[in-house]
């Protein structure tokens, strides 16, 4: 008995030796990819920034300048191009992606009631997740196909404008494109009706017999379920956003490369200045959304209290009086 | 008199039971009622959205089929007086249209087969095995999702470009006026997307009953048998799911594209994207060229409708897999 014990535990060590080196082959390629063309060109891209960087005879020439009126980061911030290009970027995000979850949220609900002919909107609301390439939504929308509403002569956009005009900015930023941001909603819809379809139709039912309406199901079953799902689609739609030809950073960068003056360094200084704005970003998305919400106690007010005390009160005397009948 | 009066109250008589039994019918059927009427609600929603949905393909394609004509009159809004096929003509030649289709086929699916492949491989050992590292390696796979591409594609193009020196490949045809710097990334896991690919084979490996396995070990395959012989061949869909995606972003992707190959090849988004100096080089026997901007935009959305057809093929023919691919493999990452 004893050595049989010590057998199967020498071949289930070695097994997991085994299963170590077995799994570390099918990860190779993957693993060495990402060293090789994750890890090192994030951080040689970091290390770039304080360097300028000039190309002589196709080697690269690296002059340390971030003494000199704070280097490139110093130039980043004087910029008259990135800057602006940046805060409108952020502007873009703060404004489009809640109005992306928040849609993406009602029109899964409603494809979610059961109406007949959900895979065929399923079908249209998945579509543009297909074809919506830089190109593409660039020329759909600089064509003006991207714009639907007259939404200018509206009196109570003119309201906004008298009040606040940056507010109303970012709002026809919105409007104008805003076929562009439902184009957006295709991924997180899918998330989103997944997520509510794995809800245990149970908890509905347990609702209703406690006298909860479908209002108050929505915001205190529905709702905090599909959290999580929130966040992920946030951080999808984060990301995406930066790619499509919405996003001028991107040209930026690429121009600075080229530029002679500038060069490698500054357009790795921007690169890394925007990287950290899209991780700040998704770090407001986590903390809005990603964390699990803690258990909240109820406390009673004395009133209360005393009514259910009341009430217990009164179940015990009846459940007295059944058991002496 | 009397006799109108009479009717007057017979009338006033009939409208009330006709009231009262409208009212008996709505207390009785109440509930239909309304569900009737939300649902009324909800497909008017449900359409319009879908209407600004499709808004601006539609206008796409007939704008695409329209005459400078047609384009300044103000009474022409969707259907064109005379269609233009001679639209598509030109935005084919701009394109360089058979030569760019062929290229972004080969260039799509050389890149999704590595992709495939290499994601499956990655998939496996995250959902099959235990081993050392697995949480921290797996975290650090969600998180390269959202490492935005630029830091990254600065010291790739410096990297590559080194790199072909070193080996003596460039020039025309090589290195870097070629898609073998992306070729590579895709064998190493890192193309477009690589993360969420292997997430949606991770989370459906999982889902394969693990006795399959233990039965297969007991008669003796080995990982590699294991992999191929219960694996592939039970995730045939999943495989078909992932495939499509990447063929479909690759052939959108433009930007890192566009900084790693530039000229050197010519694809459909490329070629797009430079659709308007283009034009004058690539269309000058054009009967209307220098008449304008108004008719150029005809020929640009021709031209954009030409390059999204395939992909509007593949959806049509496999949106089912699409939208399951990600249901049912849920990227829901726990």
């Amino acid at each position: 008995m004893a050595k049989n014990k010590t057998l199967t535990k020498i071949t289930e060590t070695k097994s997991m030796e085994n299963q170590n080196a077995i799994a570390y082959l099918f990860i190779l390629p993957w693993l060495i990819g990402f060293l090789v063309f994750v890890v090192y060109p994030f951080f040689m891209t970091i290390y770039n920034t304080f360097f300028q960087i000039s190309s002589e005879a196709n080697t690269l020439v690296y002059t340390f300048n971030l003494m000199i009126n704070g280097g490139n980061y110093g130039t980043a911030f004087r910029n008259v191009v990135f800057f602006p290009q940046l805060l409108d970027f952020i502007v873009m995000e703060i404004t489009y992606v809640p109005t992306i979850i928040v849609v993406a949220f009602v029109l899964a609900l409603l494809l979610n009631t059961g109406v007949k002919g959900q895979s065929l909107f399923r079908v249209i609301f998945f579509f543009p997740v297909i074809i919506m390439s830089g190109p593409v939504s660039g020329i759909l929308r600089y064509n003006g196909a991207g714009s639907i509403f007259d939404y200018a002569d509206n009196i109570i956009f003119k309201m906004i404008l008298s009040y606040s005009p940056g507010l109303a900015r970012s709002l026809s930023g919105l409007f104008e494109n805003f076929t562009m941001v439902l184009w957006f909603t295709g991924i997180p819809i899918i998330l989103f009706i997944n997520a509510l379809q794995k809800i245990n139709p149970n908890l509905y039912e347990a609702a209703k017999i406690d006298g909860a309406n479908s209002w108050q199901i929505l915001w205190k079953i529905k709702v905090p379920i599909v959290r999580s799902t929130a966040f992920l689609s946030a951080v999808f739609v984060i990301i995406q956003l930066g790619t499509y030809a919405l996003n001028p950073v991107y040209g930026t960068i690429q121009g600075t490369i080229y530029s002679r003056g500038a060069g490698i360094g500054l357009a790795s200084t921007f690169a890394f200045i925007y990287s950290l704005v899209v991780f700040i970003l998704v770090g407001v998305a986590y903390l809005l959304l990603g964390k699990p919400e803690k258990t909240k106690q109820i406390k009673l007010s004395s009133i209360q209290e005393k009514s259910m005390q009341e009430v217990a009160k009164k179940r015990l005397a009846q459940a007295n009086k059944g058991a002496t009948l | 008199m009397k006799h109108l009066l009479l009717k007057l109250s017979q009338i006033q008589g009939n409208i009330q039971a006709f009231f009262s039994r409208v009212k008996e019918y709505y207390r009785i059927r109440k509930n239909k009622i309304h569900s009737i009427i939300a649902k009324i609600a909800i497909y008017t929603f449900l359409v319009t959205i879908s209407y600004v949905f499709l808004y601006p393909v539609l206008r796409m394609i007939s704008i695409s089929f329209m005459t400078s004509a047609d384009l300044v009159n103000p009474e022409v809004i969707w259907l064109p007086k005379n269609i233009q096929f001679g639209n598509y003509d030109v935005a084919w030649r701009v394109l360089n249209g058979s030569k760019s289709l062929l290229n972004s086929i080969q260039y799509s699916t050389i890149m999704a087969v590595f992709q495939t492949i290499v994601s499956a491989l990655t998939g496996f050992a995250f959902a099959r095995y235990e081993f050392k590292g697995k949480k921290f390696l797996y975290a650090i796979l969600l998180f390269s999702f959202i490492i935005p591409i630029p830091i990254l594609l600065i010291t790739q193009y410096n990297m590559f470009n080194t790199f072909y020196q070193s080996i003596g490949h460039t020039g025309l045809g090589k290195g870097l006026n070629t898609f073998d710097s992306q070729m590579i990334m895709a064998f190493f896991g890192q193309g477009v997307n690589s993360a969420i690919l292997i997430l949606i084979f991770t989370n459906f490996f999982k889902m394969i009953p693990s006795d399959l396995y233990e039965a297969g070990k007991i008669d003796g395959a080995n990982p590699l048998q294991l992999f191929w012989h219960i694996t592939i061949k039970l995730s045939l869909s999943t495989i078909v799911v992932v495939f499509l995606f990447s063929f479909v972003w690759n052939w959108n992707e433009s930007y890192v594209t566009n900084f790693l190959v530039g000229d050197g090849v010519q694809l459909f988004t490329n070629q797009l994207g430079k659709f308007d100096s283009l034009f004058s080089s690539r269309a000058p026997e054009s009967p209307y060229a220098g008449t304008g901007v108004q008719l150029v935009e005809s020929y640009k959305m021709a031209a954009t409708t030409v390059s999204i057809l395939p992909l509007l093929v593949i959806y049509f023919v496999g949106q089912k897999s699409f939208v399951q691919g990600i249901e049912k493999t849920g990227i829901t990452g726990e």
